[in-house]
């Protein structure tokens, strides 16, 4: 979802001033004028339509009962029919539905969360102290998650792993966390928040840093705390900030990461675990339903654009500078 | 590095040229195919290497240009069906099995259909017609089987404790539900403490492949995936047999008897607990019980003889044998119509692969080269020591070599003589009891069908069933639980695929 938006940008960049062409014609004129503007413009605009534009002629299968011997243009047109089976499926509502709270939890726990840490960060005055911390919280995000997944087991193993022993000693339970459906996403979400969270706070760290320190010594001398300067200089500062990496989260929202759900699925939790992106490469990939997984791929992705197209109404509808 | 950036440069030319024109069809052989491009799996680390001792003497046996591309395993059915979308199309193509993509492209019109000319060839010609059968699509030959041990199921344990407690090697189910009670409860090492478990298992849920489960199924007489009942094919998880073999398994579940992350344990770590003495007893395909003796006797050459004791299948409690089979096969060597376009190419390729399967070349595909990495014994293939360099080669490109033997008509290469004379003993007992096993094996009768429902949606379909079976045995939900599943996998989906299979059935008895 990324990819059409820096497309923006950089032809935004590229535009001329408003005072362009007032009368036809001139547009080639115009065109002479800024010829090594749009020289320059021309590799993006070459790159997106081969490797970002080209491809989507692929998405064509979705409508298709495609196979790989008689190829993309030679296999039966059958329209909707993908979708249709998608949508009666008796799959269909729980993978929304798990695909939507599991997206929803990552965006309403992790997210803060980021921010929460990023501003604890600007809090700390002692430069080694937060240097050190900083790269701490940085390293989980170079782990794969296959790293991630093998180190959930082995905590949360049955009857020996340590984070299972401590846990149900606590709660006064014996819960299988790798098995039980309904902590599923809470592990999930946990796994998220330890391995990306430092990394997330890198951009707010650095909008923190821009924050004006006159209005912070202004603000001591009237008096406020620590968190009175938070709430009222620190966050306003760095509100289009958030706004912007918000609805860039949202726009990855349905993404709800293949190889980390992958991972944690078994037998017993899968009626808490498929979500489209697994469900995608169960029927396509392994069992060669390529049309159908394309359809649901493309419907996903569908969702996704709705979803980002949406904030960003809602954040200008708020008065702040969305994304487009 | 310029070599890097020029196969790079290659590599995006044509992503692009697939991304943009649909490429169909590829260029025209010369009738005469001197150079056969073979497309097959390797299952090593590494691919065997191009101009390697065995490459080298297949050529000369063949007296063709073999240019092998080698496929990752893991990854091997993707690049089966990219190859197919492209231009460049191998001549002779290894197919792992009937798989809803293969399926699909052949009845597409992709591959040659051989059912009526592999007889006139007599590598070829196959003198285990029904495993023909079974590899087939509707009856419709679209390849040359690779033939596979048709018996494998087997319950190894520990023998020193078995020994220890006293007890005999199991016969029946009942004595498998014992053996792993005392294996749990009556402390078989001696440690004091309360610290194994009988049977483990690890996670594996899918119906149908050869899984702890399947084969308990079997013995309790459910049948072999499908089973007749009433003049009708039924899928085997809808007879009472299936619910009796599943009490049976979650009374060992419940009583602890078996690992309690069966649903989660990594299957790659299998046998550590046999060797770590925690769990006593697997049950599995019966090649297992050799690579357990190979880690005992690594972890003390000495003393490694009395540790692993197997007996075949089980009796059910009816005191009837059923034994479970495997397919027979493991998938096929096809020959794509796109590549091979004339009856007289066809002919040249079904020559080619009658070279492959006969005895010269099976035994340099399975042992290897004579004088260089084994030598004859009575009979059978004993591996040269100390390995020389080239010797050490040759055994590392076999494993992948292999993958290209048929053995339609038998094994026709050596069987390998085994290091030890305890472990040639235990290698022909497992022969012996897989021999005998064989005449009660349980077959599944619709093998050969394919049904067009299950092509489409039938592993979903199973999956609903594998997991509930899961589940029910972990206690998520109980036996109604699983006859609702049951009820599901039928109103999703299932009753046409019994239906598609039935009426294949009817139609080719």
């Amino acid at each position: 979802m990324t990819a059409p938006v820096i497309a923006t940008e950089a032809g935004e960049r590229a535009q001329p001033p408003a005072s362009a062409p007032r009368k036809r014609g001139r547009f080639s004129v115009h065109f002479a004028h800024y010829k090594w503007l749009y020289l320059l413009l021309l590799p993006g605009v070459v790159y997106f339509a081969i490797f970002r534009y080209g491809p989507m002629y692929g998405v064509s299968i979705a409508f298709k009962d495609y196979v790989p011997f008689l190829g993309v243009n030679d296999s039966p047109w059958v329209g909707f029919q993908h979708f249709q089976d998608f949508f009666s499926n008796p799959d269909f509502p729980r993978l929304l539905g798990n695909t939507l709270i599991l997206a929803f939890l990552n965006l309403g726990i992790a997210f803060p969360l980021t921010i929460v840490l990023a501003l604890l960060l600007n809090e700390v005055r002692l430069s080694i102290l937060k240097r050190t911390v900083q790269t701490l919280v940085y390293i989980p995000h170079f782990l794969s998650w296959t790293i991630v997944a093998s180190l959930s087991f082995l905590l949360f193993a049955l009857d020996f792993g340590p984070l299972f022993l401590f846990l149900n000693s606590v709660m006064g339970t014996n819960i299988d966390f790798l098995s039980d459906p309904n902590w599923f996403r809470p592990l999930i979400v946990l796994q998220e928040i330890w391995k990306n969270t430092g990394w997330g706070t890198i951009i707010f760290l650095a909008a923190l840093a821009t924050v004006d320190q006159d209005q912070y010594e202004a603000a001591i001398i009237d008096g406020a705390g620590r968190f009175r300067r938070v709430w009222h200089i620190t966050l306003p500062g760095i509100r289009s900030t958030i706004i912007v990496m918000l609805i860039l989260a949202i726009g990855q929202m349905l993404n709800t990461g293949f190889e980390q759900i992958y991972l944690m699925t078994n037998a017993l939790n899968r009626s808490a675990a498929d979500v489209f992106d697994t469900y995608v490469y169960f029927v396509g990939i392994t069992q060669g339903a390529y049309s159908y997984s394309t359809a649901v791929g493309l419907f996903k992705s569908l969702v996704g654009l709705v979803l980002i197209f949406g904030t960003n109404a809602l954040a200008k509808r708020f008065n702040q500078s969305g994304l487009f | 590095m310029i070599r890097r950036r020029m196969s790079l440069a290659a590599a995006v030319v044509t992503a692009t040229a697939l991304t943009l024109t649909a490429c169909g069809g590829g260029e025209t052989q010369s009738a005469d195919i001197s150079t056969v491009n073979v497309m097959a799996p390797f299952l090593e680390a590494q691919p065997p290497s191009a101009d390697g001792a065995v490459q080298k003497k297949l050529e000369e046996l063949t007296g063709k240009d073999v240019n092998i591309t080698w496929a990752p395993n893991a990854s091997y059915e993707d690049k089966t069906n990219i190859t197919l979308a492209s231009s460049e199309i191998p001549h002779v193509m290894v197919i792992q099995g009937k798989t809803p993509g293969f399926v699909k492209n052949a009845e597409a019109g992709a591959f040659w259909d051989l059912t009526d000319k592999l007889d006139e060839y007599p590598n070829l010609k196959t003198t285990f017609p029904d495993i023909q059968q079974n590899a087939s699509i509707n009856g419709k030959v679209y390849g040359v089987y690779r033939g596979r041990a048709p018996m494998r199921a087997a319950v190894m344990f520990r023998q020193d404790w078995l020994d220890k407690l006293g007890l005999e090697a199991p016969k029946t189910t009942e004595d498998l539900y014992e053996v792993a009670k005392a294996f749990t409860e009556k402390d078989p090492d001696g440690n004091g403490q309360n610290d194994t478990w009988g049977i483990t298992i690890p996670k594996w849920g899918a119906l149908g492949t050869n899984s702890p489960y399947d084969f308990i199924e079997t013995w309790y007489g459910a049948g072999n995936r499908w089973t007749e009942k009433d003049g009708k094919l039924i899928p085997s998880f809808e007879t009472e047999e299936f619910l009796e073999a599943n009490r049976f398994v979650k009374k060992m579940v419940d009583e602890k008897l078996i690992n309690p992350d069966f649903a989660t344990f990594d299957p790659t770590k299998w046998n550590e607990p046999f060797l770590n003495g925690k769990g006593g007893i697997i049950v599995d395909v019966d090649s297992r019980v050799s690579v357990l003796i190979n880690l005992f006797k690594q972890a003390d050459p000495n003393n490694f003889e009395n540790k692993v004791g197997f007996v075949g299948n089980l009796e059910g409690p009816d005191g009837e044998l059923n034994a479970h089979p495997t397919d027979g096969y493991s998938g096929f060597l096809a020959i794509p119509k796109s590549s091979v376009r004339t009856e007289a190419e066809l002919k040249t390729v079904l020559e080619f692969l009658n070279t492959m399967n006969g005895k010269d070349v099976a035994v340099l595909l399975n042992n290897g080269i004579e004088g260089v990495n084994f030598t004859l014994e009575d009979g059978k293939a004993a591996t040269i020591k100390p390995e020389t360099e080239e010797a050490k080669a040759v055994n590392t490109d076999i494993k992948s070599y292999a993958q290209l033997g048929m053995n339609v008509a038998g094994n026709s290469f050596y069987p390998v003589k085994q290091a030890s004379d305890y472990e040639q003993q235990v290698f022909d007992k497992r022969t012996e009891v897989m021999a005998e096993d064989l005449k009660s094996a349980v077959y599944n009768p619709a093998a050969p069908y394919v049904s067009a429902t299950y092509v489409s949606k039938g592993a979903q379909l199973d999956n609903i069933v594998a997991d509930a079976r899961i589940k029910y045995l972990a206690g998520q939900i109980d036996e109604q639980g699983l006859k609702d599943a049951i009820k599901l996998w039928n109103t999703s989906g299932g009753d046409k695929v019994k239906e598609e299979i039935n009426k294949l059935w009817q139609d080719n008895k």
